[in-house]
């Protein structure tokens, strides 16, 4: 389009707005910017058939629409669709080759590193949730198998009669009774608004990302992060190969079991009355 | 003296044993619950284990599991609220295709596992049902927490479901097929020729 005597004369006037733009105030760049994101999410979003899903009139059919709690299906399944087939592309046969090509061990011991490297974000969340003895294991977990454990890659711990016990922000602000908003499918998985927004303060909880540049810790965080995806994905192959056999409807499947799981999860820390001290000791 | 009369004596007694009996009865239901897994997981167990070739397996488990796990009341939950839709005949040929998936579901599980052990913990009641805890240990696996759901409908103690990492099988399945018939049409009749597609891939894949 910008080509010719036309282009030659639009560009410069093109680089003038965008220098004056530049020595503008950088507040009023970010939010033009982010105003521009927005119009095009919403763009996307028009784009697709519908995002909400029609309440349905019957009676039976209504309470189970409730029960379901997914007004976004029909985004929520486009997203489902998406991320299956970024699965079968490229995760399930990169989580499948890790697995042949790693013996049980290393993997268990690279599972255990990365069990250890979150244990930051559960005890902040413990913290969160007002358990104290919780997070006082989870603090006690970090410590001995960062220094004792060689790193987190033999989990100690857990011989001395702390095994690992997982939580997140998601699972904090529902025992804070925050309840779970609509579903959501996002591209990492199951989840609702409010662990959408608690994956996103974990992120913010995990000090591995106010590691200082420049230390090849920065390598090491993307590394990690990017084996915790391929481990995460190949501790589940059998079973959602499974559920993809088996299911009708996969995606109503994994929605109802992640709803239940959340729910009895919140429900287990909520009932969590451990000991300060471990089992052996009492 | 007049306290301790006949009369009294016999009816304080009466009325202790009433008491008592009434206090031993959830505790006897609970231990009704808790001996039935027990028995059962340990004749499940005992085929799991032995070292015989898996067809044997699947034969010696057949009966052992119609006996003790309410196929028809599973598969009734299961269809959730197109139950009432469906006609007679549907719903005996779902619940005819049912018994077989469900079937087919436990036995593909008996070649996993080997060396298998499991205990038994506390009991806790919902509604009419016990639930019983319990923890089943693989070799090289984490051990798996799971809660069998007992319920005395039919008379005698039979599993209705089973609950693993808070997730109900029979809920999620139900979930499964309603979703899976509201989004194509509505009618019960694709369910069934689904199903049927289903088994039909399954004994393939195992022939």
């Amino acid at each position: 389009m910008i080509s010719g005597r036309n282009g030659s004369r639009l560009r410069p006037r093109a680089r003038d707005q965008h220098d004056q733009a530049r020595e503008g105030s950088s507040v009023h760049r970010r939010f033009r910017l982010g105003t521009l994101c927005l119009g095009l999410v919403l763009l996307g979003t028009a784009g697709c058939s519908s995002i909400k899903a029609p309440v349905p009139t019957d009676p039976d059919a209504l309470a189970e629409y409730k029960a379901a709690n997914d007004p976004y299906e029909p985004l929520n399944r486009k997203v489902f669709n998406l991320t299956m087939k970024f699965d079968t592309w490229a995760l399930r046969p990169v989580a499948k080759a890790y697995v042949w090509a790693v013996p049980r061990p290393v993997r268990n011991s690279l599972g255990n590193m990365i069990t250890t490297m979150n244990e930051p974000s559960v005890f902040f969340n413990d913290v969160g949730a007002g358990k104290p003895r919780r997070a006082g294991d989870s603090f006690v977990r970090w410590c001995i198998n960062m220094t004792v454990g060689v790193g987190g890659l033999i989990d100690v711990a857990k011989m001395a009669g702390f095994p690992h016990h997982d939580n997140d922000a998601g699972l904090t602000m529902a025992n804070w009774g925050i309840s779970s908003g609509p579903y959501l499918f996002l591209p990492m998985g199951p989840s609702s608004f409010r662990d959408g927004i608690g994956y996103g303060i974990d992120q913010g909880l995990s000090p591995w990302d106010y590691v200082p540049r420049g230390y090849g810790l920065v390598s090491f965080n993307w590394a990690y992060n990017m084996m915790g995806v391929v481990h995460g994905r190949s501790e589940h192959l059998e079973d959602l190969d499974a559920l993809q056999r088996d299911a009708l409807d996969p995606y109503a499947t994994i929605r109802s079991a992640y709803q239940q799981q959340r729910k009895a999860q919140a429900e287990a820390i909520k009932n969590d009355r451990r000991a300060t001290v471990p089992d052996w000791y009492q | 003296m007049k306290l301790l009369s006949g009369r009294r004596i016999v009816l304080a007694t009466l009325a202790l044993t009433c008491a008592s009996g009434l206090f031993a009865l959830p505790a006897r239901a609970a231990d009704n619950a808790k001996q039935f897994i027990q028995n059962f997981g340990t004749q499940l167990v005992a085929i799991v284990n032995s070292p015989v070739p898996l067809s044997e397996k699947k034969t010696k488990v057949l009966p052992l599991v119609q006996k003790n796990v309410d196929i028809d009341g599973i598969g009734r939950y299961c269809l959730g609220r197109y139950w009432k839709i469906a006609t007679p005949e549907e719903r005996q040929h779902y619940l005819a295709l049912f018994h077989e998936v469900l079937v087919n579901a436990i036995t593909d599980k008996l070649g996993e596992y080997r060396g298998v052990s499991f205990t038994i913990g506390d009991v806790s009641k919902s509604g009419g049902e016990d639930s019983v805890n319990a923890i089943l240990m693989r070799p090289q696996q984490p051990p798996a927490s799971m809660q069998w759901v007992v319920s005395y409908d039919s008379g005698q103690p039979q599993v209705v479901d089973v609950v693993g990492e808070g997730a109900s099988l029979r809920l999620t399945q139900r979930n499964d097929y309603s979703s899976f018939i509201a989004r194509n049409g509505g009618s019960v009749a694709t369910l069934l020729s689904a199903l049927q597609k289903q088994l039909d891939r399954h004994n393939q894949a195992s022939n």
